[in-house]
């Protein structure tokens, strides 16, 4: 978890991650933060993240993040 | 049929009438009777077009779930919950199959689309090719073809279905009267907006009672809609048209005026148009998405593409904008291109998938290149600002300026409105990038004065001038109050004698100041072109 917040706090330093729940419904996040998110997480993980996965419910938090990444190595 | 015309009123209140009337088991048939006469009384024999979408669309969804059907015979969930390999293994074979029908329902959608709208400019640019390097000979073309009503938005709606469905985002509709409908619900034919299936659908088919609040909440919407399509809108297109017609003819002063008040016009008559959409599906209960969020108050090129025609920026950035930018083939493109500069290899997937959507939603507003200009000059201005955020934030620090000032806001929110507007120049210039640099070179070099004969002789008189600079002073206000509760919302706080008072007076003010009447023909919607 503390690597995937140090991986978010390079794309948005300012966001409390820890407490945040809506990077996408309030729009923290944009489309461009979504595709240096998910380039980054497919090469530290060595996951593969398809169009399929990226919906709101997945980005919305640190949490909901964690648990796509946790779902996807186990694939 | 225009929408702002009295035989759209009556068709209208002939479809809530029977809606209403029959049992809500049965009414999505009225909607769907209603769609399809609307089509034909607008488009005739063409109307096989769309039927023919929502033929192919209605096929290969019952295939796919064919498919996913014969994936649980083929791969049983006891040895797929046992198996993580046979889990896999089942799951490559179904996307493998649903992968092989959406790309064959793809082609047949969108190759009419291309075919009927693009196939002139690629014969037009095959031809000057040919020219260029083989002297004359030239290819014949397919002729002038007829692009049927909503090809653009039908086309993109149909195939977001599609495409939704292979992701398993949601399940198919098995009766094929209901997803023709969600293809051709005439509010949403004309201009959009382009609607997902999970969005729609729950009220679309519900077959909703009839309920007061939505026939109020409806007309609503749709007295607003008319006000800025017939009061600002229609005011306005005469003089964008003639001066843009003329712009030879007049000084860069007046340009700059023309793409000023085009902007407000296809802000008026765009947003006007969606809220009768709106207002109209509401009629029937039926609850329609969004396509504007007060997008003049952006602050930067991309939050306006964020704020304005809402369901076609989300429908690339689903289906083209993730899946180019993720894909393995970019991602590695990227990882190869690190090792020679670390700064291009992080961009390459990011970009290279910015410039691709940008290029198609200019092609998908017409099939000429100042439109690709268009959308390219959008896609890069938004790369550029990604790349100058940090100087940006830099300036203002160093001039002490706030993000969330007030003289910042408002110097952003203006610099973007003006952006914008110089980008619609493409746009108007129907006679290609050459007007268009034309007409940006006079702005910038050739100003001048401006008299009120000159412009009444471009056709916009004085009276005309002061209302629509009144109208777009009341919209100015009216979206300031939506900042946190929409309109609707505001007007349902005031007491009924009030709310009387405001439509009774929006109602005077569309017939004393509207552009309407007899042997007036009202403007096309501007979208409806697209």
């Amino acid at each position: 978890m503390d690597e995937l917040i140090d991986i978010l706090k390079g794309i948005h330093p300012e966001v409390d991650y820890e407490t945040e729940e809506a990077l996408i419904d309030s729009r923290i996040f944009d489309s461009f933060d979504i595709v240096t998110l998910v380039g980054q997480l497919t090469e530290e993980y060595d996951i593969e993240i398809g169009p399929e996965d990226l919906l709101p419910e997945n980005f919305n938090s640190a949490k909901s993040i964690y648990e796509l990444v946790c779902r996807l190595m186990e694939e | 049929m225009s929408f702002v015309s009295f035989s759209f009123a009556l068709f209208v209140a002939a479809a809530v009438l029977f809606y209403y009337l029959i049992p809500v088991r049965y009414r999505y048939l009225v909607l769907l009777i209603f769609s399809l006469l609307f089509y034909y009384l607008a488009c005739g024999k063409y109307i096989i077009y769309i039927l023919l979408a929502s033929l192919v669309t209605y096929i290969s969804s019952m295939l796919m779930e064919k498919e996913k059907q014969k994936v649980q015979v083929l791969f049983p969930a006891e040895e797929t919950a046992a198996d993580r390999n046979k889990k896999k293994e089942a799951k490559e074979w179904l996307k493998k199959r649903l992968k092989r029908i959406m790309i064959i329902d793809l082609l047949l959608v969108f190759g009419t689309l291309s075919v009927l709208k693009y196939s002139e400019f690629v014969f037009a640019n095959i031809n000057l090719f040919r020219l260029l390097f083989f002297g004359d000979r030239k290819l014949r073309g397919l002729g002038d073809l007829v692009l049927p009503l909503g090809i653009s938005f039908y086309t993109f709606q149909a195939a977001g279905y599609i495409i939704d469905l292979y992701y398993k985002r949601i399940d198919a509709e098995k009766n094929p009267f209901k997803l023709m409908l969600f293809v051709t619900f005439f509010p949403q034919i004309i201009q959009g907006p382009i609607s997902r299936f999970k969005d729609l659908s729950p009220t679309l088919f519900a077959g909703n009672r009839f309920e007061r609040e939505n026939i109020r909440k409806g007309l609503y919407y749709i007295l607003f809609g008319v006000a800025k399509k017939l009061i600002i809108a229609d005011r306005l297109s005469l003089f964008v048209q003639r001066s843009s017609a003329f712009y030879k003819d007049v000084n860069g002063t007046y340009l700059l005026l023309t793409i000023l008040f085009y902007s407000l016009q296809l802000y008026a008559d765009f947003s006007g148009g969606i809220n009768i959409t709106i207002g109209t599906a509401r009629l029937f209960g039926v609850e329609v998405t969004e396509n504007f969020a007060r997008p003049f108050f952006s602050k930067s090129v991309a939050e306006y593409w964020r704020r304005w025609h809402i369901t076609l920026g989300t429908w690339f950035r689903d289906y083209i904008f993730y899946p180019i930018s993720i894909s393995k083939n970019l991602m590695n493109l990227g990882k190869k291109v690190s090792r020679v500069s670390s700064f291009f290899g992080k961009r390459t997937s990011l970009y290279t998938a910015t410039i691709v959507v940008w290029a198609l939603t200019g092609l998908w507003h017409g099939a000429e290149w100042r439109y690709v200009v268009w959308g390219l000059l959008n896609g890069i201005i938004m790369c550029v600002s990604a790349e100058l955020e940090p100087l940006y934030a830099w300036l203002n620090r160093k001039a002490g300026w706030k993000d969330d000032s007030f003289l910042h806001k408002a110097f952003s929110i203006i610099r973007t409105f003006l952006i914008m507007s110089f980008l619609r120049i493409f746009d108007l210039s129907f006679e290609g990038i050459r007007m268009a640099l034309s007409i940006l070179k006079r702005i910038l070099l050739r100003q001048g004065g401006i008299t009120m004969s000159r412009l009444e002789e471009l056709g916009l008189s004085q009276n005309d001038l002061i209302i629509s600079l009144a109208g777009i002073a009341l919209l100015f206000v009216i979206s300031m109050l939506q900042r946190k509760k929409s309109i609707y919302e505001r007007l349902m706080g005031l007491s009924l004698p009030c709310r009387w008072v405001i439509c009774t007076l929006s109602v005077a003010l569309i017939l004393v100041f509207g552009y309407y009447g007899l042997g007036y023909s009202g403007a096309d919607f501007i979208y409806m072109q697209f």
